[in-house]
């Protein structure tokens, strides 16, 4: 097995690692740059918890080897946490108790913010397309729905 | 287990070549990647294409034929304005291929190759009567996609082969083409069943011109034509009645075994009650535009 040196850019800054052929991003995010907001659920593409975005596009980084990430741009949610957008859907996401064991959270949100920068105002429809991927196991959706609707709207804090 | 990223196209079908190893390529990964975690699959050598998308991730449309690369993504598919009108049925499987986060990186040529009964894009493609491109360190052919898939996750392309293109023509005429899919839940979901049809009527509206139906399963666990079906269809008037004789030949024609997804008998209603429901979305949308 031979290891390779790859460089990402996670949430700005530029890190360059060392990974195995079979290594994921997940792997590499969570257990070498120490990302723990990026969560391992399935690890088979079901759950959508592993959710990140790679060159602006959201992807399941457990369904993506590190080394097909190399001289690519990742976002983590930590990436995130002094956005406008996504402070506004932290706070609605806790004002509508979209959180109960916090296990998807991280990916709902990160699925909610790619939502709110392409629509201001989703329509219930186009919410639930956004977070289709993700799998949460406690809250039944409409709290998640609820607050993603709310946090999309712009002025709203 | 070793894996080799070359620079370029030419790189990679130079590295296959001559490879006596098992070499597997490896596109986005989505299907791969759990099949070997979950150990069903123990490629010694990984061949990575996921990075060519200036050669091979293209939407293209010139004197009637569409071309995909078979680096396009299902987003891509989506989102694409080339694909409306007859070809709109792509559009209408991308939609409900995985899941956002799934669409944007799996690729059309991974779909195909992955050549399992739950690809999506499969029956659609079929209907469309689609080509595939093969690139070697020799030259180019072209196969139809009917002859390519050989049995589940086999396909008749040389281990010396990548495949870089897909390409149909919207059927002529009085046609449409309409898709159906049915999973346990809407999102995330290997189909219980997907089914996908392109009707061409005559020009009385009326009389059944040409059928291509396809759907997974049928004899066997790949995706093919119902073929028998889609005979009976042709030069039949679309009636209540064709459509229930031809619901009949379909479950005769489908050797569905059931699986821990679903019995074989539900498969078969589910089937037939899709084949109804493409036949007359397709009737509608052609009396609709004529």
């Amino acid at each position: 097995m031979t290891m390779r040196v790859i460089s990402l850019n996670v949430n700005g800054t530029d890190h360059s690692v060392q990974v195995g052929p079979l290594d994921r991003l997940i792997d590499v995010l969570r257990d070498q740059l120490g990302f723990k907001s990026v969560k391992e659920g399935c690890s088979t593409g079901d759950c959508g918890i592993c959710a990140v975005m790679v060159d602006g596009k959201l992807v399941n980084s457990c369904l993506m080897l590190a080394s097909q990430c190399d001289g690519r741009r990742v976002l983590t949610l930590e990436g995130l946490v002094n956005d406008l957008s996504m402070k506004r859907l932290q706070g609605s996401f806790i004002a509508n108790n979209a959180a109960q064991c916090g296990f998807c959270t991280p990916a709902m949100l990160m699925a909610s913010w790619d939502l709110a920068r392409h629509k201001a105002d989703p329509s219930e429809d186009e919410i639930k397309v956004a977070i289709s991927g993700i799998l949460c196991r406690c809250t039944g959706y409409y709290q998640i729905i609820d607050s993603v609707r709310e946090g999309c709207k712009r002025g709203t804090t | 287990m070793e894996l080799y990223s070359p620079p370029d196209l030419g790189g990679a079908l130079r590295f296959i070549e001559h490879e006596d190893k098992h070499v597997t390529v490896i596109a986005s990964g989505t299907d791969l990647i759990p099949r070997i975690r979950k150990r069903q699959v123990a490629p010694s050598i990984l061949l990575d294409i996921s990075s060519f998308k200036e050669d091979l991730r293209y939407i293209r449309q010139s004197g009637g034929v569409t071309r995909l690369g078979a680096l396009t993504t299902v987003a891509d598919l989506q989102e694409s304005p080339v694909l409306d009108g007859r070809l709109s049925i792509v559009r209408e499987a991308a939609e409900l291929f995985g899941a956002p986060q799934i669409r944007n990186v799996a690729t059309v040529g991974g779909n195909i190759c992955s050549a399992s009964s739950s690809e999506d894009l499969i029956p659609v493609f079929m209907v469309l009567g689609a080509q595939l491109k093969l690139l070697s360190a020799k030259g180019a052919r072209t196969v139809p996609l009917t002859d390519f898939l050989v049995g589940k996750r086999e396909t008749s392309m040389s281990p010396s082969e990548i495949l870089a293109e897909i390409s149909f023509e919207p059927p002529a005429g009085h046609s449409w083409t309409a898709y159906e899919k049915m999973g346990r839940r809407n999102m995330l979901i290997i189909a219980l069943v997907n089914e996908a049809l392109s009707l061409t009527m005559e020009d009385d509206l009326l009389t059944i011109h040409s059928a291509r139906l396809a759907l997974n399963r049928v004899t066997g666990k790949i995706p093919a034509m119902a073929v028998r079906t889609s005979e009976f269809l042709n030069g039949r008037k679309a009636t209540d009645e064709t459509i229930a004789e031809a619901q009949k030949v379909l479950a005769a024609e489908l050797a569905l075994t059931g699986d821990f997804r679903a019995s074989a008998s539900y498969r078969t209603e589910l089937a037939q009650a899709y084949l109804k429901r493409l036949i007359q979305r397709c009737h509608r949308k052609i009396e609709g535009s004529s």
